[in-house]
């Protein structure tokens, strides 16, 4: 039985002023969790507040019965974490290294941790390369090494801050296929701004921009919200401006060389607008939008 | 654009903290080294001004050698920030030049490093404007010392040094490897300072000082007071070169750099490879990937994780392993134990000798050698890893993985703390190994290795891992790996400094102990046990740190004190509080129990403590000093010691006479105040005046004391040492090796002036006058007293010396009786003629050595380590006899006796018919298998047995010029028993010594230069000079009228009552042996400071027609007379000075040649050319060739002789 994660009334000011988390609380139960939301929103205070690198100001964290801000080494014994930026004792292999990690994983039986080690090696696809040093590792391989760190052990709640970053769309796509199969018994939170992750793989998600919680739910829900609301034009770049004053633009893509607009309105703005079915996307910007416009 | 990059770097660099915080360090360093005595560089003594351009030019010469850590942050800094902020990728695709993107980094940071020294500059001249400096200390503000240092040290050493490390940080890319390089460079530039430190290779020396400090030393090296306070420096000779020299590499290193330095961000080609290896391994895997899946999952959740203490602590193994290999095995600590093997074989290579003659590498001296030269390597080692390690996983942006793992926070820091000690550990292992392996390498094979364990594990290791302790402290607290590099340095200074200011006890002074000196005889004796407790002590107050380090060690992203406070509450557990409560009161009682040892059972007293005591007893009792008293007449005294409890009393009395013409009415006694008394009496006296705290006393006689008669003053003392002392911990009375004499125990009559302060600075910091060293030549009535003793002229003596039964116990005088009682050993010591009033008593475990001289006892005690010379002492012994006999008079004993005491101090001393010795002058010196080197236990033991003519029987007044005829004639009569032992090539080579000697001691001299008829118990007059005069005297009038000369004087002087004989009255005598023609040279020997500077300008020979050579030589010559302060005027020319022509030198035959030709000449005007003829062909020529003369530049004597046109009739005209 795994617990749920409740995060309550969490808030966190840096020294220089910046209000990283404002009165965040949520609710993650077992499954993949998505995190959304812009650089500098306060995702990686987050996700380092839960894995108990750090203080917050006022609020509590609970995973079932434990107090994460307290019960630190009890959190951590059920914890895997691969933090946004990582590195590497250059001089020291994958498997010696991996092997350590287990060690202060708790897995000191030698035998078992050695099978451990080796699964986790061949499932991340570093099995070949286990006898080189880190150092020499190319991005992708880091990655990968990362995620393996964070699997062992059988962590019950698992943080990956922004994991696919540096790997190449297989990699992404095998990666993606391996989260959520864990994700079946256990709390993930998986943080990105690549919408379409969330999308693919989280049963729930939040988006927060500026530490603070905009939208929680399941993907689904917040894109039938918006169903019927959102249109597009092709448009000159020129034009932008223009339709930037007179509607709520969410979003602007290039298409072919011209830009495509999304518009959020309850209704059809004008004829040259053409309804389009919402995607996450659409919600992750409208929800954006509009707490910019609030903020304004 | 180089312009443009020069001025960014600059102003770049300008705007970091570093520059601000180095210039107010150098500005604080320097204005400290001026204003205090605080900070040395270098520096100023006695009076030599506090700004003298000398003092300018050597500080910012050594600031320049410290400057070079900062040379390094900057210039290394200016290329490498690129690289570790991953900007070059930016930089190197920007169209710029290789050239000027070097080059403008390079001098714009190093412009920066010169304008560091702006600090050192306004150090020194704003410290001399200081208000509470003496006034007569401070010269006035030249600009000149300033430019000339810039120019030819600063400037020229901050490019070189700039160069090497910003070379290395460019071409490794690596700061880890720059730092290697400093501390190889520095350790190189010690090692080849070690090798080259022989006076035989100075010039060499000089070249090879990247810094010039040793071209400096060498050029100013004789430089007097005057000199140092007002001449400037110019960029002449070696120096010049070392400069040219030097420049020349650094810009070689440039032009290198720039040649080998590519703008790309591929590190080298190794790596590149490597990426093309991984590019191709990368596509393999991903293909399979999907297929990939399916078997892991099987594999997933095999073990599950346990955790409580054996978890931990297996955790902790592991991470302790992962950490030591990889710091051990680390090429950085490869290489620097590497260096630091280097410089200690180098240290090592020194230790202990005198006149260049080497000791046996025993196995405490190799102790000292590893401590001198592998303590700050260490301590650098220790600094710098526990930064590396408390970061490394910050550094490599491993820590929020790490932090998050569900290891205890102690696992963490403890694997670090452990692998410190596994670096103090392996680098005393390494330091051990060398050390027997240099031992063996020079065939000693007596390895103590319990002793090494016992100096290195128990002595040093203690010491280094409560450094390791304070530096991960400091680096966990801190949180800037810099700040906390710079934090434990200055605590580690501090404690080191802090005695300069009179912070002396080791309860304040980081990690520090008394010093525990070892000695043969000894052991580590007494100094176990405050060692034993300031170890516990420190081990508490480290435990206490880590404890602290514990609760505040930064785990997760918060690193500010505030939070990690609040995490520290947290952290408190049960353990964690008692761990710090044990530590704490560990620390409380250990350190009380310290304090009531060092403060209560002892006096505690800081060195200005002990200066104003001696400055009090001075200004209240130095008005007695004049006063006619009674003097000694018989001393018999009963001494008990007892080694085991380092106690001793003594109890006996003194017969005492009124000398003098007057009614005596009060007896004064003075007296060491820390001697118990239990009783101390005058006969028919009371005491009026009693001074327990100085130790002084005054008793008022009943009835006057008639001329010639007499009285007694009886004592019952004893001295007792209590528990243990912070620092001066008595070595008098120790377990084995006990040696105190008259002056440490016994009361004295009157006033004794041996204890006044003599620092003319602390004399005048305390309302004393100048210091009077010795009253006037010609203060006739401070003859009535000789210069040893103001009580006493000639005594009888008798004594009773117990010991315990395992030792002998020594006085002066004839064994009479020898017995136990009481499971005590006793000596009964008569003395069968009068000596005079100084006496010494020895306690030791004895080998002892008989031989015999006609009738007179020759007995050796010795420690049984020491067999080595006691064979040498004898034959030296003999042969002196058979010497001072034959030349000067009979020996008024029937026993010369040579004892030896532990090495606590250097000297031997002679005293009736014994002569203490210390085993560190002579008894390990290694003679036996080194046949060139020159024999000093010889020197030495004949300079002892002849202080027994020359003071034991002829004795000077207390006037200056006194230890003329005690110290420069033993010294003579020592160099002629040598000089017949082993020939004149070795004395030239012991006068050489001995002149370096006399010309550095004038530069050190505190109050004034004398003449050395004058000499005021001046070591590098009476010794030094006087071995060259003396010799240089032997010279111009021959042995046999010198010896009969001095015979003379011995016979009319010899044990006469006051008032005694003076320096006039000797040179009186030897003025009667010196032909007319010659008797200017008494004046410039004896009553002037003269030196020469005899310079061979040119020399060229042709050859005769009947084989022989003529050989035409150009010379120079000058003469001055020196004032105290070393100011010269020249003095009119008319000397006898040798001329000398040199042949082939012969493999074993002196440094200069086969001797030609070598006559007196006389010399009456600058140039002078001579014409010699020989018979071989001449490779050298000049004049005073065998430096018999004092001159400042010896070198420039001699020159080589050209070849002329060979035959034929062209040669003569």
């Amino acid at each position: 039985m795994t617990p749920e994660l409740v995060i309550e009334n969490l808030s966190k000011t840096y020294a220089n002023g910046v209000r990283a988390l404002q009165n965040v609380s949520l609710h993650i139960p077992p499954g993949m969790f998505g995190l959304l939301g812009p650089n500098g929103a306060g995702k990686s205070t987050l996700m380092r507040t839960i894995a108990t690198l750090q203080e917050p100001d006022s609020g509590t964290i609970r995973l079932g019965g434990l107090d994460v801000l307290k019960q630190k080494d009890e959190v951590r014994r059920t914890l895997g974490y691969l933090p946004q930026e990582f590195g590497v004792y250059p001089k020291v292999s994958a498997l010696e290294m991996l092997t350590h990690f287990a060690v202060l994983k708790g897995i000191v039986d030698s035998r078992r941790r050695k099978e451990t080690v080796e699964a986790i090696l061949h499932r991340t696809n570093l099995w070949e390369i286990r006898r080189r040093k880190l150092g020499t590792f190319s991005g992708g391989m880091k990655q990968r090494f990362g995620i393996a760190q964070a699997l062992l052990g059988d962590p019950k709640l698992i943080i990956v801050d922004e994991p696919t970053a540096g790997l190449d769309p297989t990699e992404r796509l095998r990666f993606n296929n391996m989260l959520s199969e864990i994700g079946e018994n256990v709390v993930v939170i998986l943080s990105t701004h690549i919408v379409e992750d969330v999308s693919d793989l989280c049963s729930r998600m939040a988006i927060i921009a500026g530490g603070r919680v905009l939208l929680t739910g399941d993907p689904p829900k917040a894109i039938d919200a918006l169903r019927g609301r959102i249109w597009k034009k092709i448009i000159e770049r020129h034009q932008l401006a223009g339709y930037e004053k007179d509607c709520v633009v969410i979003s602007t893509r290039l298409i072919a060389g011209r830009t495509a607009i999304h518009v959020v309105a309850e209704a059809q703005p004008d004829s040259s607008f053409e309804a389009v079915p919402p995607d996450l996307e659409d919600v992750y910007f409208s929800t954006l939008k509009t707490s910019d416009q609030k903020a304004a | 654009m180089l312009l443009h990059i020069l001025a960014f770097e600059f102003r770049y660099q300008l705007r970091q903290p570093l520059f601000w915080i180095a210039l107010v360090l150098f500005f604080l360093l320097t204005f400290g080294a001026i204003t205090t005595d605080v900070v040395v560089i270098g520096g100023s003594i006695g009076s030599v001004h506090r700004n003298a351009p000398f003092v300018i030019l050597q500080m910012l010469a050594v600031m320049t050698a410290i400057g070079t850590f900062l040379t390094t942050a900057f210039v290394a800094n200016s290329v490498h920030r690129d690289f570790e902020s991953q900007t070059d990728a930016i930089f190197f695709s920007l169209p710029i030049r290789k050239r000027d993107y070097l080059f403008g980094r390079f001098f714009g940071s190093l412009l920066l490093a010169i304008a560091v020294f702006l600090g050192v500059i306004l150090g020194i001249a704003i410290g001399a404007l200081m208000p509470w400096l003496e006034p007569m200390r401070i010269g006035p503000f030249l600009l000149a010392p300033y430019v000339q240092a810039m120019l030819i040290f600063v400037v020229p050493n901050l490019f070189l040094t700039g160069a090497i490390f910003f070379s290395l940080a460019t071409l490794t890319r690596s700061l880890l490897w720059t730092y290697v390089g400093v501390v190889v460079f520095f350790v190189g530039y010690g090692i080849a300072g070690v090798f080259l430190n022989d006076i035989e290779n100075q010039s060499l020396a000089s070249m090879a000082d990247p810094f010039g400090v040793s071209s400096f030393e060498l050029v100013t090296r004789y430089w007097t007071i005057a000199e140092r306070n007002t001449s400037g420096l110019s960029l002449t000779g070696s120096l010049l070169w070392n400069r040219v020299l030097w420049v020349a590499v650094a810009v070689a290193i440039l032009a290198f750099t720039c040649y080998r330095f590519r703008f790309t961000t591929v590190e080298s080609g190794k790596s590149r490879r490597r990426r093309v290896l991984d590019r191709a391994l990368e596509t393999a895997p991903a293909s399979r990937a999907a297929s990939a899946i399916a078997p892991a999952r099987q594999a997933v959740s095999v073990a599950r994780p346990s955790f409580g203490r054996v978890t931990a602590w297996k955790q902790f193994v592991h991470q302790t392993k992962l950490e030591t290999f990889g710091a051990i095995l680390g090429t950085p600590f490869l290489v620097m134990l590497f260096f630091g093997v280097l410089n200690l074989i180098a240290a090592s290579s020194q230790v202990d000798d005198l006149y260049g003659t080497a000791v046996y590498p025993v196995t405490h001296l190799m102790l000292r050698a590893i401590g001198g030269s592998f303590g700050l390597f260490i301590f650098l080692i220790l600094t710098f890893y526990s930064g590396d390690l408390v970061w490394r996983e910050r550094t490599l942006r491993m820590s929020e993985m790490f932090d998050a793992l569900p290891a205890p926070t102690w696992v963490t820091w403890a694997s670090k703390a452990t692998t410190l000690a596994a670096l103090v550990f392996a680098l005393h292992g390494a330091a051990m190994l060398t050390g027997i392996g240099i031992q063996a390498f020079r065939g000693f094979t007596q390895f103590e290795i319990p002793l090494y364990l016992k100096g290195l594990f128990l002595d040093s290791v203690p010491q280094f891992l409560f450094i390791a302790a304070l530096s991960l402290f400091v680096q966990a607290v801190v949180d800037n790996k810099f700040l906390g590099w710079l934090v434990s340095t200055l605590i580690y200074l501090m404690g080191q400094v802090m005695p300069a200011m009179h912070l002396e006890h080791h309860l304040y002074r980081f990690a520090t102990i008394p010093d525990a000196p070892y000695s043969d005889m000894n052991g580590f004796g007494h100094f176990v046990r405050p060692m034993a407790w300031f170890f516990l002590y420190w081990a508490f107050v480290s435990a206490a740190l880590i404890a602290l380090a514990h609760l505040l060690w930064v785990r997760g992203s918060e690193t500010g004190l505030a939070l990690r406070l609040r995490i520290a509450r947290e952290r408190l557990t049960r353990s964690a509080a008692f761990a710090l409560v044990a530590a704490i009161s560990g620390v409380v009682v250990v350190g009380g129990w310290i304090y009531y040892n060092t403060n209560v059972l002892n006096r505690y007293l800081p060195t200005n403590v002990r200066f104003d005591r001696q400055a009090e007893f001075e200004k209240q009792y130095k008005k007695y000093e004049t006063m006619k008293g009674p003097r000694v007449t018989d001393v018999y005294a009963d001494v008990d010691i007892h080694p085991e409890t380092r106690a001793v009393e003594i109890r006996g009395r003194y017969l005492i006479r009124n000398k003098t013409d007057q009614k005596i009415d009060a007896v004064h006694l003075s007296l060491n105040p820390d001697v118990v008394i239990r009783s101390l009496a005058v006969e028919r006296g009371r005491v009026e005046m009693k001074d327990s705290d100085l130790g002084y006393r005054i008793f008022r006689l009943d009835a006057p004391l008639d001329p010639g008669a007499e009285t007694k003053v009886t004592f019952d003392l004893s001295v007792v040492n209590k528990g243990f002392v912070n620092h001066g911990s008595n070595t008098k009375l120790v377990a084995n090796g006990t040696f105190f004499d008259s002056y440490d125990y016994f009361p004295h009559l009157g006033y004794s002036r041996g204890n006044e302060l003599e620092e003319p600075n602390e004399r005048r910091k305390r309302g004393l006058p100048p210091i009077q060293r010795l009253p006037k030549i010609d203060d006739a009535a401070a003859r009535a007293n000789n210069y040893i003793s103001s009580e006493a002229d000639w005594i009888h003596f008798e004594t009773t010396v117990s010991t315990s039964p395992d030792q002998i116990a020594l006085a002066p005088g004839y064994l009479q009786k020898e017995w136990q009682e009481n499971g005590r050993r006793y000596f009964r010591y008569a003395m069968d003629s009068p000596i005079f009033d100084f006496f010494a008593y020895l306690s030791a475990r004895y080998e002892v050595k008989r031989d015999r001289w006609n009738d007179v006892a020759i007995e050796i005690y010795y420690d049984p380590h020491h067999p080595y010379n006691v064979d040498r002492m004898v034959a030296g012994v003999k042969k002196s006899l058979d010497y001072f006999t034959a030349n000067f008079g009979p020996y008024q004993h029937r026993q010369v006796r040579i004892v030896e005491f532990p090495r606590y101090a250097r000297f031997a001393q002679s005293f009736p018919n014994t002569i203490p010795f210390s085993e560190s002058i002579g008894f390990i010196a290694r003679l036996q298998d080194k046949p060139d080197a020159i024999d000093y236990v010889f020197y030495v033991t004949a300079h002892e047995v002849a202080h027994q003519w020359w003071a034991h029987q002829v004795i000077g007044g207390n006037v200056q010029g006194a230890t003329l005829m005690s110290e420069t004639m033993s010294q003579y009569s020592a160099l002629m028993v040598m000089e017949h032992e082993y020939g004149r090539d070795k004395m030239r080579r012991f006068l050489k010594y001995e002149m370096d000697n006399y010309l550095r001691g004038r530069g050190g001299e505190r109050i004034e230069e004398l003449p050395l008829y004058l000499v005021e118990n001046q070591p590098y007059i009476h010794y030094r000079k006087g071995s060259v005069v003396m010799y240089a005297l032997r010279d111009y009038i021959g042995e046999e009228p010198l010896n009969q000369a001095l015979a003379a004087y011995v016979k009319a002087t010899a044990f006469q009552e006051p008032p005694y004989t003076y320096s006039r009255e000797l040179l009186d005598f030897i003025r009667r042996a010196v032909p007319a023609d010659k008797l200017p040279l008494v004046e410039d020997l004896f009553t002037n400071i003269t030196l020469y500077e005899n310079r061979a300008t040119k020399a060229d020979w042709t050859r005769r027609d009947d084989g022989k050579y003529v050989v035409k030589l150009e010379v120079a010559s000058a003469k001055f007379h020196s004032d105290g302060n070393g100011v010269e005027t020249p003095a009119a020319l008319d000397d006898w000075i040798d001329v000398g022509v040199f042949g082939e030198k012969e493999p074993k035959g002196p440094p200069e040649g086969r001797m030609l030709f070598l006559e007196k000449r006389r010399v009456n005007k600058a140039d002078e050319v001579f014409e010699i003829v020989v018979d071989q062909e001449p490779k050298k020529a000049g004049i005073d060739p065998l430096n018999k003369l004092i001159d400042r530049n010896p070198e420039n004597n001699l020159t080589s002789v050209s070849a002329g046109a060979v035959g034929g009739s062209g040669a003569r005209q």
